[in-house]
């Protein structure tokens, strides 16, 4: 059912005419997130300025049974704030304000929409840092770190989003405001901001994140070694770990990630290299010294072929760029792809990119590596061309790949969530039971089933469908039918 | 009062864990080891004693990737030991470890120890559970791989729940290297200057992995370092002369021995109650000084202090921390003191309570812990 004059007459009467956008041309900015390929144009979207317009708007919404779904930056690669037809989009952009730094307790008071990086720019002048690192922080909200239970780069040795969140404030279903967690490490009763956070938006919209700040280490260490075969590089970050060593980083790039990397940044890769790894350790100058010639060792007694040892700062960033743009440049070697999220148990890696290969080249199509090795997260860049007719063979591939993860000892997803990307792929790894179980924990915050449905749990009606990416019928871009 | 139970169910597999709550009727309590005896809210009645002692021992180690599974009522001490011989540990120092705590019991109570300041508490280090439920459903969630967000993470659920969703039967956790060398500097002082010397501390790049303060006469702050064998000796100079004041390194084993018998309130007068509180870490020497404490160990960088102080003030010390923005919790009492386990109920109650009516709706489990919150 439409949502009627009415109701949107509710929603301006709290937030005013211009911050309930109706008109169809911009409503259509929202249509997907990261995940391009699904897209539904949402009825009303909403943007609120204040937590109180949140809970408002929630409370409206909980009224009328209105299924609403709370968007940060929209950079999201699962499909989490895949609008929902018939509801409303809530976005957190205009609460983008640092409340507070507070150096002594090392902490920071955040709106959900401050960016990641606006974080640890808010932080630096007092030689803190926050250290989840998603390769999208400059853009990526808070809000959606916690929804999403971001990683990146340095969780190795510093954990994930959900490692360094002190409270949310967030706005359940039902338009109350809680705060989930407290102001210190000790807990009272069961960890609720623990299962809130990496909740991908079904459980409440944050409203306010209380976060940890770490100390900027006294000394980083940044290298890049190349290596014969990736199963090498694998075998290079095993003997790191058994040594001992914690890595701030460990990052591995197969021949074709580099190609692409290099191409776009030149950011000093070696272009004939099956291998790459960017190892980074932090911490005192002592520790460092010491574990840095270990692992130089290690590199050494794995057939390193080059070592480069970044000798400033800028070096240190040229290496880092390169990484972070891996993905983007993988533009340039294909004219599509599809990013793949999964985890392994460490010591599968090689085995596993080894069947990835062999399931690449069944299917005809190339697959790029570029992944946080040190936690066996995946990030399977699967090639193809739409034009060439390959986007079916590219998605099951992918699907593929992500379930062999789960067949292994790991995990669908490491970072980027399931969403609507990989909720039909829940029951590879859980059981019909735990997936009940799930559910049930959700209808406790969630009774009406209006807080972003249709995400994370595999639904019937989702599922029924055709499995892969659902993409628009051209009559149904030119408006002629419409799937129901 | 604690009454005897009518029944003790010693269950020795997931199954039979299973096959216990199905197949007993009404209420039941769980127990581990017994070190959180009289923790939290004081248990009520029930029909029957899940005792989980016998539900031991690793399930699967990998070395290589730094995970274990073990059954719920594994020691963590036995545990420590096992992975010690790879070099490796769970990261988790919490005082009761040593009288036998196990496993389910410390993620159960939300229990940590020192070196949470670094590595958090059970709740940083489990990656996977398995929970049996009050209709029999055996619930998994999380897997043994340290970077997981596939669907929610029900192990945090379970992480300070008392036993009121159920037994838990299996943890898979994530572990850490042992270190090669650890030392511990102290210097005496009262709280307040020992806050100072904390503030120093945690703005200098040493990264210390533990940093406490004992009451005493006149008090004493403690800081463990970890590291290499030839490294660490450079980063104590830096450490000692940071601190001043007559800091030096000392017998680290015997200074941690101490705080675990502050912790645990031990030798304190038969009338003393154990609260464990925690606040923003700058707020916490101040608020102390505010407590009718006998005992106190304050981990001042990361806010979380138990302290030690007669049964009859708990409802001053809620009242004292819960003003100064912190949380607190009853654990050890006397066996006849009347007085409320929990402070103020936090805004999140009513969702609380929701959790508890959709995984238990007949509230069999552990019934009593979070009175008077519900
Ligand atoms: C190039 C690129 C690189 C990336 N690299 C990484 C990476 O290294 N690591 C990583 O973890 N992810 C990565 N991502 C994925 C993405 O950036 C993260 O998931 C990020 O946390 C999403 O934040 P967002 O603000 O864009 O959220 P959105 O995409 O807007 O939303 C994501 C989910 O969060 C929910 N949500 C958003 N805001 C709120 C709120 N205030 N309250 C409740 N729910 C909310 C939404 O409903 C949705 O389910 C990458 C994405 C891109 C495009
Ligand atoms: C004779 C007797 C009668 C008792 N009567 C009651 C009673 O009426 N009501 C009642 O609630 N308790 C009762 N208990 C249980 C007891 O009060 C504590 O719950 C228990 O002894 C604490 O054990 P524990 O220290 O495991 O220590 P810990 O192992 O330190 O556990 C402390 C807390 O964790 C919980 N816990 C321990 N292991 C697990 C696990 N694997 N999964 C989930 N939770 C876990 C316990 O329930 C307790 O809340 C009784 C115990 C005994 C020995």
């Amino acid at each position: 059912m439409p949502l009627d004059a009415p109701i949107r007459a509710e929603f301006v009467a709290l937030l005013g005419d211009q911050d309930v956008i109706d008109d169809p041309v911009r409503t259509r900015t929202y249509e997907c997130d990261g995940l391009t390929g699904n897209r539904v144009v949402p009825e009303l979207v909403l943007l609120p300025r204040t937590a109180d317009d949140v809970a408002g708007c929630v409370r409206i919404c909980a009224r009328h049974r209105i299924p609403f779904v709370a968007r940060g930056a929209g950079t999201g690669l699962s499909g989490g704030a895949l609008p929902v037809a018939d509801g409303v989009v809530i976005g957190l952009n205009r609460l983008n304000r640092v409340l507070e730094v507070d150096p002594e307790n090392r902490r920071a008071v955040l709106e959900p929409g401050v960016t990641n990086l606006e974080i640890t720019a808010a932080a630096a002048p007092h030689g803190l840092y926050f250290a989840p690192d998603p390769s999208s922080q400059q853009v990526c909200t808070i809000g959606g770190n916690v929804a999403e239970n971001s990683g990146g780069a340095h969780c190795l040795k510093y954990g994930f989003t959900t490692n360094h969140v002190l409270s949310v404030e967030v706005v359940l279903p039902d338009g109350s405001l809680v705060t989930l967690g407290s102001d210190s490490a000790e807990q009272q009763g069961p960890d609720l901001r623990g299962v809130f956070l990496g909740s991908e938006g079904t459980l409440g919209v944050v409203t306010k994140v209380t976060v940890r700040l770490l100390r900027t280490p006294e000394v980083m260490r940044t290298l890049l070694a190349d290596f014969p075969s990736v199963a090498a590089g694998g075998q290079v970050v095993s003997d790191i770990v058994a040594a001992g060593i914690v890595p701030a980083a460990v990052e591995m790039m197969d021949a074709l990630a580099i190609e692409a990397a290099e191409g776009a940044t030149g950011a000093g890769y070696s272009l004939d290299t099956p291998a790459a790894l960017v190892v980074e350790l932090d911490g005192t100058v002592e520790e460092c010294d010491e574990q840095f010639a270990q692992v130089k060792e290690i590199c050494d007694r794995h057939g390193c072929t080059r070592l480069h040892v970044a000798g400033s700062p800028a070096e240190r960033a040229k290496i880092w760029r390169g990484r972070k743009a891996a993905f983007a440049a993988v533009g340039r070697i294909s004219p599509d792809y599809i990013v793949q999220d999964g985890v392994v148990p460490r010591t599968r890696l090689a085995e596993v990119l080894e069947r990835i290969e062999q399931m690449g080249s069944e299917a005809g199509l190339r697959v790029a590596n570029v992944f946080h090795a040190g936690d066996g997260n995946l990030h399977p860049l699967v090639l193809f061309s739409a034009a060439a007719g390959e986007t079916e063979r590219a998605e099951e591939l992918s699907s593929a790949i992500a379930e062999l993860c789960v067949e292994m000892g790991g995990s669908l997803s490491g970072e980027h969530g399931i969403g609507t990307d990989k909720a039909c792929s829940m029951p590879k790894m859980f059981g019909e039971e735990d997936l009940a179980v799930m559910d049930r924990l959700r209808s406790a915050f969630d009774p009406d089933r209006i807080c972003n449905p249709g995400k994370l749990l595999p639904t019937p009606r989702l599922c029924g469908e055709k499995p892969g990416h659902y993409r628009p019928h051209p009559l149904e871009e030119a408006g002629l039918i419409e799937r129901l | 009062m604690t009454r005897a139970a009518p029944t003790t169910l010693r269950p020795t597999t997931p199954k039979e864990v299973r096959d216990a709550v199905l197949d007993t009727p009404g209420r039941l309590a769980i127990t581990g080891a017994g070190t959180a005896r009289h923790w939290a809210g004081r248990p009520a009645g029930v029909d029957a004693t899940l005792d989980l002692s016998g539900l031991s021992g690793v399930i699967a180690h990998n070395p290589g990737d730094m995970t274990v599974s073990v059954h719920a009522g594994t020691p963590l001490r036995a545990l420590q030991d096992e992975l010690a011989a790879h070099g490796q540990r769970l990261a988790l120092d919490a005082a009761r470890v040593a009288r036998g705590a196990t496993v389910g019991g410390l993620v159960a109570t939300a229990d940590a120890g020192p070196s949470a300041l670094v590595y958090g508490g059970m709740r940083d280090l489990v990656i996977g559970a398995t929970t049996v439920l009050a209709d029999g459903t055996m619930v998994r969630s999380g897997g043994h791989v340290i970077k997981n967000v596939a669907g929610y993470d029900v192990a945090k659920l379970m992480h300070g729940s008392y036993g009121t969703f159920g037994p838990l039967v299996e943890v898979v956790l994530r572990l850490h290297p042992a270190p090669r060398a650890t030392t511990c500097v102290a210097v005496d002082g009262p709280v307040d200057r020992a806050a100072e010397h904390v503030l120093r501390l945690m703005a200098s790049p040493l990264e210390p992995i533990a940093v406490e303060w004992l009451s005493g006469e006149p008090g004493r702050l403690l800081v463990r370092l970890e590291g290499g064998e030839r490294t660490l000796p450079a980063r104590v100079a830096r450490l000692v002369e940071l601190l001043g004041d007559g800091a030096r390194e000392v017998d680290g084993a015997a200074a941690w021995d101490a705080h675990a018998a502050l912790t645990a309130g031990s030798g304190a007068a038969p009338d003393a109650a154990v609260v464990r509180i925690g606040c923003a870490p700058r707020t916490l020497a101040p608020l102390i000084g505010r407590l009718p404490a006998t005992a106190v160990t304050a981990g001042l960088a990361t806010g979380v202090a138990t302290v030690t102080v007669p049964a009859t003030a708990v409802p001053e010390v809620h009242d004292t921390v819960a003003a100064a923005g912190g949380t607190s919790v009853l654990r050890d009492r006397p066996a006849s003191a009347e007085v409320p386990a929990w402070g103020p109920a936090p805004s999140s109650l009513a969702l609380l309570r929701a959790v508890k009516t959709r995984l238990d709706p007949d509230a069999r489990f552990a019934p009593g812990r979070f009175d008077p919150w519900m």
